[in-house]
């Protein structure tokens, strides 16, 4: 269940609701780590390890360097400076589209698998 | 007074006269049209060749002029016929092989040097639907980058594990014979450096080069000519007229060298002898009757057969020899082929160029003369009436601008060969440069110069 395509047909509800969304984002704080939205999807399944073998190699090592340097800052309960947090143009859905793709390939798979065909004769 | 019953039984005989009348009528008709020949239309700007025997069946294929000798970059034509069936704008590969299992039909794609064969065999009826499935795979397949590396290089490489030292001998013996061009191997063998020319994006280049209607060719072996040309209008009209990709095609013209190469290799050693053969577009039957002579496969059970490549093999166990004339559009090459133990492949070659000098004597008695006409008729008939061969040299006949092969004139130039053709032609190779392979053990496999070849 999902707001998000509702929203996306009604720009002015969409406009109201953009504030309260970039604070919420804010206060996750995830982004005083330095990781974008993408870092924190569960790994441990079969669908997103497959995405993340899709990524680049850049988009690959760069996922790898920011989860390290998160868990050193948890670690030493720090956060980053200021000027070095994720900005919010940079916090791109980098893995959830090749996840979505993923998924609906497993979809149509299941799909098929349980298909019944009807004879036209 | 007549009877009824005498009324009636007249009328019967004189229905069944008319109906007889019709049938022999039908059967002239259907016979004018030479036996298995493909004949050439063109529709929608699309070469497209076809033949309707009637049957159940229908064999289509898109045949693109885009073999291993006009790839721009090495591996480019492997690469492309491994994206054959592959996600495509519409519908995703896995869609496309549960649909057409649902439709029991069968999808395959492969390459020759000359042409890209991407073929559906699949029921009568189904023609609109595999029509529009091979012009979505050849306008709109995507070239996703995991499908190259989840799919595609996989299978490249196990593809690779498979050359055996035969294909290697035969790919050498092209590489020596024409360098470049028709001299690219078939396969591209695991030592090539691929790297920096295959990936998605050249072969999605390639593939826009390739797939325009210009450059590719529509044969159907038993689809009516109806139905043809209303289903190819209707779904081709995505595939561009000309291309304009940044790629170009190799189409330098193919030159004759000739030269020795030897490969050192573990497991089984083979050997390859060629000398220029005949092109498709030449009118040179003896090349085909000398190579039916030499011949090697056997076609009879418990016996050696008449050939003399395999009474040449006969001796050496598990040694496979035979002679193929591979025809190209612009060049032909009559190979000599020998596999199996080294030692064995060294006698057998021996013996098999003993067996040619013979010929270059004319020593071909008559008898072995009609044998070898005949199975060269067989072999061509064969060839044209079954599947693959038959739509693969049609097509690659249409994409270089000629016409499909006249089978009946071709059956009766092969029977107008006589001893003193076959012995001149002999003379010629024997006379000009060879070209030879030896692959496996080079301790024990000859040199051209010991064979008494010229290279």
């Amino acid at each position: 269940m999902s707001l998000a395509p509702y929203l996306a047909t009604r720009p002015w509800l969409r406009n109201l609701l953009k504030p309260v969304a970039s604070w919420y984002a804010n206060a996750a704080s995830y982004r005083q780590l330095g990781l974008h939205y993408d870092d924190l999807i569960s790994e441990e399944n079969e669908d997103v390890q497959r995405a993340l073998k899709r990524l680049t190699p850049k988009e690959s090592y760069d996922r790898v360097f920011r989860l390290r340097r998160a868990t050193q800052l948890s670690l030493q309960q720090k956060i980053l400076p200021r000027e070095a947090w994720t900005k919010p143009q940079d916090d791109v859905a980098y893995v959830s589209q090749l996840l979505a793709a993923v998924e609906a390939e497993a979809k149509e798979r299941e799909d098929l698998d349980t298909i019944v065909p009807l004879k036209a004769h | 007074m007549i009877s009824r019953p005498t009324v009636a039984r007249g009328c019967k005989l004189a229905l069944r006269a008319q109906s007889l009348a019709q049938a022999t009528q039908r059967r002239s008709v259907a016979s004018i049209g030479t036996p298995g020949s493909f004949e050439a239309t063109e529709i929608a700007g699309l070469k497209v060749a076809s033949k309707d025997a009637g049957g159940p069946t229908t064999r289509l294929a898109i045949v693109a002029k885009a073999g291993t000798r006009y790839q721009p970059l090495p591996g480019l034509t492997v690469g492309l016929e491994g994206f054959a069936f592959k996600n495509t704008q519409k519908r995703s590969a896995l869609r496309i092989v549960r649909e057409s299992e649902l439709l029991g039909a069968q999808l395959s794609a492969r390459h020759t040097r000359e042409a890209l064969v991407i073929q559906a065999d699949f029921l009568r009826s189904d023609l609109p639907y595999f029509l529009e499935l091979l012009a979505e795979v050849s306008s709109q397949t995507k070239y996703l980058t995991y499908e190259f590396h989840e799919q595609v290089e996989k299978v490249l490489h196990l593809k690779q594990a498979r050359i055996s030292s035969l294909d290697l001998a035969l790919d050498s013996v092209h590489s020596v014979a024409f360098h470049t061009g028709l001299g690219e191997p078939l396969f591209p063998p695991s030592t090539t450096p691929l790297g920096p020319y295959l990936n998605e994006h050249t072969v999605a280049d390639f593939a826009e080069t390739v797939f325009n209607k210009s450059n590719i060719a529509l044969v159907a072996d038993g689809a009516s000519q109806a139905n043809l040309n209303k289903w190819t209008d209707t779904f081709f009209k995505s595939v561009p007229a000309s291309s304009s990709s940044k790629l170009q095609l190799n189409t330098a013209a193919s030159k004759y060298f000739g030269g020795e190469q030897r490969t050192a290799r573990p497991g089984s050693s083979a050997y390859a002898i060629a000398f220029p053969g005949a092109s498709l577009g030449d009118n040179k039957p003896e090349v085909s009757v000398l190579a039916a002579l030499l011949g090697g496969e056997t076609n009879i059970k418990w016996s050696t057969g008449f050939t003399l490549l395999s009474k040449a093999a006969s001796n050496s166990f598990g040694v496979q020899a035979y002679a193929h004339n591979h025809a190209y559009s612009d060049a032909g090459l009559l190979t000599i082929a020998i596999s199996g133990p080294a030692s064995g492949v060294k006698t057998t070659a021996e013996e098999a160029v003993k067996a040619l000098k013979a010929v270059a004597e004319g020593s071909a008695s008559k008898e072995d003369l009609t044998k070898a006409i005949a199975k060269a008729k067989f072999d061509l008939l064969s060839a044209s009436e079954t599947t693959g061969t038959g739509i693969v040299a049609t097509g690659a006949q249409l994409i270089r601008g000629g016409a499909p092969l006249d089978v009946a004139a071709a059956v009766k130039n092969l029977e107008s060969v006589s001893a003193d053709k076959l012995k001149a032609a002999a003379k010629t190779l024997l006379e000009g440069k060879a070209s030879v392979a030896a692959v496996g053990d080079l301790h024990v496999l000859p040199y051209a110069e010991d064979l008494g070849l010229k290279v």
